[in-house]
């Protein structure tokens, strides 16, 4: 009895011990680097390198979508990382919102080395605050044993033949966007009535759709589940690195293409160890490394001759259009369309 | 002596009481009152009064929703208790050896990822995977089934998630059951069948009821099986809730849901105890 | 009457057989060469040896074996003391708090999430372990306090009654005769809330902290870039860690069970 009761107080007293030490933060001696990415956005290697070069340790953790990171920067004041990483649109949030820190440029001399294509977009015209980290383009890509006919632009998704064959995105933004592209439509229609209509055109596309999903969507493709796919960039680079035979296509109507940045948070805690490592990945050979491993388009243009060069920009890109952020009113008809359609794939 | 034994009795349930107070009526009072509050243009929510939130749900894409996640739901849980009823009564009347050892076995699973798990489905279901190449090879099917993305896949993979639940509810129960009452009433010249109905299913019926709430309940929410199994074709309140969180970014609209959905099945559990008549979970609502 | 114990016998060994086809084709793809799971190209053992360079994974699993037995060692004292006096009191407020209690499982865990990370800003608590267990804690206690409670429903009182007239007191009254009886609710209660804790993603996304990553969430943003054979290799490992704990702790046991046998013989 009197043990049982011994055993009862020991576990209550080593969890209230751990919880505590658990609470306390690590001291701070700046010999410190928290990011805070995606998941796999940096190769070992590259961290690897920086720790051996700067003898800063790396802490990284990830999250699952932009939104929650913003509301985890907005929720601890940005005060937890050093380094951050999120897409176009909430980028824009973020600067808004005050929440970046403007850089300090002379604290970055590879700051040249980034193609200016990718700079002094919407969410940071005078490229005060990010340092773009990778380019993608959702695209088109199909298995030409499977569909006997040529597909050349979005328009062919909605062709009968390929019923129950197509694995698509679950990128709501990105999928009324083509739509609208379709119609001759900017992706960024504000008007809701022409937003309406495209959601219209979307459901006569459910029976073509044999999946939606956001995170492995090529294997669908490759293990035969379907035959056409609309894959965002990695995703393209990594069904062809397992199946060449696949044709890509950049779809005549137009392309929509999304950039990812990293940011300083404005509470950083090593504010001279996140310009340390910005500026280690932002060496050819380092972003080389980077961008290899994350499939997608090259940022740093120092890079190009030494990144795959499926990875380089093609000039079709040019021409793409940036998802920005929209009024509620229409990013509620976005999201209507969207929860229809994949009602109507049912 | 009474009032000693009140405040032996408090302090056993101080502990919870206190916690739940705080960590979990709090947070839900926030959720309540974020459901009544205005989505602002842009990112952020207004601390402005509004019923907007639920008017917005009534319409018919998101009631539909509602109806294909409590469908799924009962289509799941009935699969469920019909499949795991008798293997935790079974199980229950194995030696005491074989029940630990099979109760290990219902756990094991449990402790790797359940995506992982799931992804293990799609091994086997996917056209070019085990079970179609058998099928083909053994002559059964020309082509191979398309099993994957459909409404039976999601059906399995929430039968394989939620099973255990309900094998180890009614196993507990069956358990401590009291034998001598089936066994008087066999005596007494009822059939086997009449005392299982009569008397073991009534005995049951609270592990039965916990087994039937762990299975519903989590159903209505697990929508990342819908996602990996069903091709995300269904549209299930949970993947709603989980768009308007992030991608839609309306919380106050995110939280209407929530709390329309708690009330929900809040409702379908209070009527299924009315039904069963099981005084003992009373206190339950 | 034989005959039906062998019928029960094959319903449960099916039935098992079928929850472990998953998992079994999990093991097999751990050691395929390619990283699809369109076919079985070639043994390798080259997702083992990605597996064992991956420092953070590593560091996940250990957060997250931490994680779960603190939450079950905290959730098992409240959910069992709670549902014990539970049962034995008759408060005004008793209904509403089991309803309160077991709402962190009747609601979509992304809303649960959600509304930690605002409300623990609120309180202002340092995300990290703390939080963790917090968040792990309400949604483990429900499980526990569902078994034990069930468990209780049936148990006879005249047993305590007994011990008490005896003059037992009421805490001996309780380790010798009330958690013996509920003991096994209890266990498969933690066993359960352990589990869910070592399995959730959702949560534990919105309130884990810049220096900590649990393995499933490391997992599930692996899968947002593509499923690898390393996490089925993970998964294989972890399964083999199991079967050899139950192995040995099931020696042991054995091996007791002999000496205390040999001793009575004695």
């Amino acid at each position: 009895m009197k043990k049982r009761l011994a055993a009862l107080t020991l576990c209550f007293a080593m969890a209230a011990s751990m919880l505590a030490g658990c609470g306390e933060k690590e001291e701070d001696d700046n010999k410190e680097l928290v990011l805070y990415t995606w998941e796999g956005l940096f190769p070992q290697e590259v961290l690897d390198g920086f720790e051996e070069e700067t003898g800063i340790k790396i802490i990284s953790s990830n999250f699952d979508t932009n939104e929650t990171m913003l509301e985890k920067i907005q929720q601890t004041d940005g005060k937890d990382y050093d380094i951050v990483v999120g897409d176009d649109y909430i980028i824009e949030q973020i600067v808004k919102n005050g929440l970046a820190k403007k850089l300090d440029k002379t604290q970055i001399s590879n700051f040249g080395n980034i193609n200016p294509l990718y700079q002094s977009q919407f969410y940071d015209p005078d490229n005060e605050y990010t340092v773009p980290h990778g380019a993608g383009i959702p695209l088109i890509v199909y298995d030409p044993a499977q569909v006997d006919f040529e597909i050349k632009g979005y328009e062919d998704l909605w062709n009968p033949k390929l019923e129950d064959k197509i694995a698509m995105i679950g990128s709501y933004r990105a999928v009324n966007g083509f739509v609208l592209q379709t119609m001759g439509k900017s992706m960024n229609e504000e008007d809701v009535q022409v937003i309406e209509q495209a959601g219209e055109k979307l459901k006569e596309l459910a029976p073509n759709i044999r999946m939606i999903q956001d995170s492995d969507t090529q294997n669908a493709l490759l293990n035969g589940e379907a035959s056409v796919a609309y894959l965002y960039t990695s995703q393209v680079t990594a069904a062809l690195a397992e199946n060449p035979d696949l044709k890509v296509v950049y779809p005549e109507e137009g392309l929509g293409f999304g950039i990812m940045n990293l940011f300083i948070p404005k509470n950083a805690p090593d504010e001279l160890n996140a310009y340390k490592f910005l500026n280690y990945i932002l060496e050819p050979e380092n972003a080389a490394k980077c961008f290899d491993a994350l499939g997608y388009y090259c940022t740093t243009n120092a890079a190009d001759d030494l990144v795959n060069p499926n990875l380089v920009v093609p000039d079709s890109v040019k021409k793409g259009e940036i998802v920005q952020n929209v009024s509620a009113e229409a990013n509620e008809a976005y999201e209507k369309n969207w929860t229809e359609f994949k009602a109507a794939c049912d | 002596m009474e009032k000693k034994k009140r405040s032996g009795l408090f302090l056993t349930v101080a502990p919870l009481y206190i916690f739940t107070l705080v960590f979990v009526a709090g947070p839900l009072l926030y959720m309540i009152a974020l459901s009544f509050a205005t989505n602002s243009d842009g990112w952020g929510t207004l601390w402005k009064f509004t019923l907007e939130n639920y008017k917005k749900i009534a319409d018919p894409v998101y009631l539909k929703s509602f109806s294909q996640s409590f469908q799924l739901a009962f289509t799941s849980t009935i699969c469920i208790t019909l499949l795991g009823y008798p293997f935790g009564y079974f199980m229950a009347k194995q030696s005491a050896k074989w029940k630990k050892r099979i109760m290990l076995l219902i756990m094991v699973p449990f402790w790797t990822s359940s995506l992982i798990r799931m992804y293990g489905w799609i091994i086997l279901l996917q056209a070019k995977g085990v079970f179609n190449t058998l099928l083909v090879k053994l002559g059964i099917i020309e082509e191979p089934l398309k099993i994957l993305y459909s409404y039976p896949a999601v059906v399995i993979g929430m039968i394989y998630a939620l099973l255990p639940f309900m094998v180890l509810s009614v196993y507990s129960s069956v358990e401590k059951m009291d034998w001598s009452l089936v066994e008087a009433a066999r005596d007494l010249g009822a059939s086997r069948a009449k005392a299982f109905l009569t008397i073991t299913l009534k005995l049951t019926l609270p592990g039965l009821l916990t087994g039937v709430i762990l299975s519903f309940v989590p159903s209505m929410g697990l929508f990342f099986i819908a996602d990996i199994l069903g091709g995300n074709k269904i549209v299930l309140v949970g993947s709603v809730i989980q768009d308007q969180l992030t991608r839609g970014s309306n919380w106050p609209f995110a939280a209407a849901l929530a709390v329309v959905l708690m009330v929900l099945t809040s409702i379908m559990i209070y009527l299924y105890r009315k039904i069963t008549h099981v005084k003992d979970l009373e206190g339950f609502f | 009457m034989r005959k039906k114990h062998k019928l029960s016998g094959i319903y449960l060994a099916v039935l098992l057989l079928v929850m472990y086809l998953p998992i079994v084709m999990v093991v097999i793809f751990s050691f395929n060469e390619s990283k699809l799971t369109a076919s079985f190209t070639g043994f390798s053992l080259k997702w083992y040896e990605t597996l064992w360079h991956d420092r953070d994974i590593k560091e996940a699993l250990f957060n997250s074996i931490l994680l779960g037995v603190i939450s079950c060692a905290i959730s098992a004292v409240i959910g069992t003391l709670g549902a014990v006096g539970m049962a034995r009191a008759d408060y005004k407020t008793k209904g509403m708090m089991e309803y309160l209690s077991t709402v962190p499982i009747m609601i979509p865990e992304i809303i649960l999430g959600m509304v930690f990370l605002a409300f623990f800003s609120l309180l202002n608590l340092p995300f990290g372990m703390t939080t963790l267990v917090i968040a792990h804690t309400t949604f483990c206690i429900p499980y526990i306090f569902m078994m034990v409670k069930a468990r209780l429903v049936g148990i006879d009182r005249s047993l305590e009654e007994a011990a008490r007239d005896l003059g037992a007191s009421q805490i001996r009254t309780f380790f010798d005769i009330t958690l013996p009886l509920i003991m096994p609710a209890v266990l498969s209660g933690s066993l359960l809330a352990f589990a869910m804790s070592f399995d959730d993603v959702v949560i534990s996304i919105f309130v884990n902290g810049p220096r900590l990553n649990t393995l499933p969430v490391k997992v599930y943003t692996q899968l947002k870039t593509g499923v690898t054979p390393e996490i089925n290799a993970l998964c294989t490992i972890i399964l083999a860690a199991i079967v050899l704990v139950l192995g040995i702790s099931s020696l042991v046991q054995k091996r007791q069970e002999r000496r205390r046998g040999e001793l009575s013989e004695r």
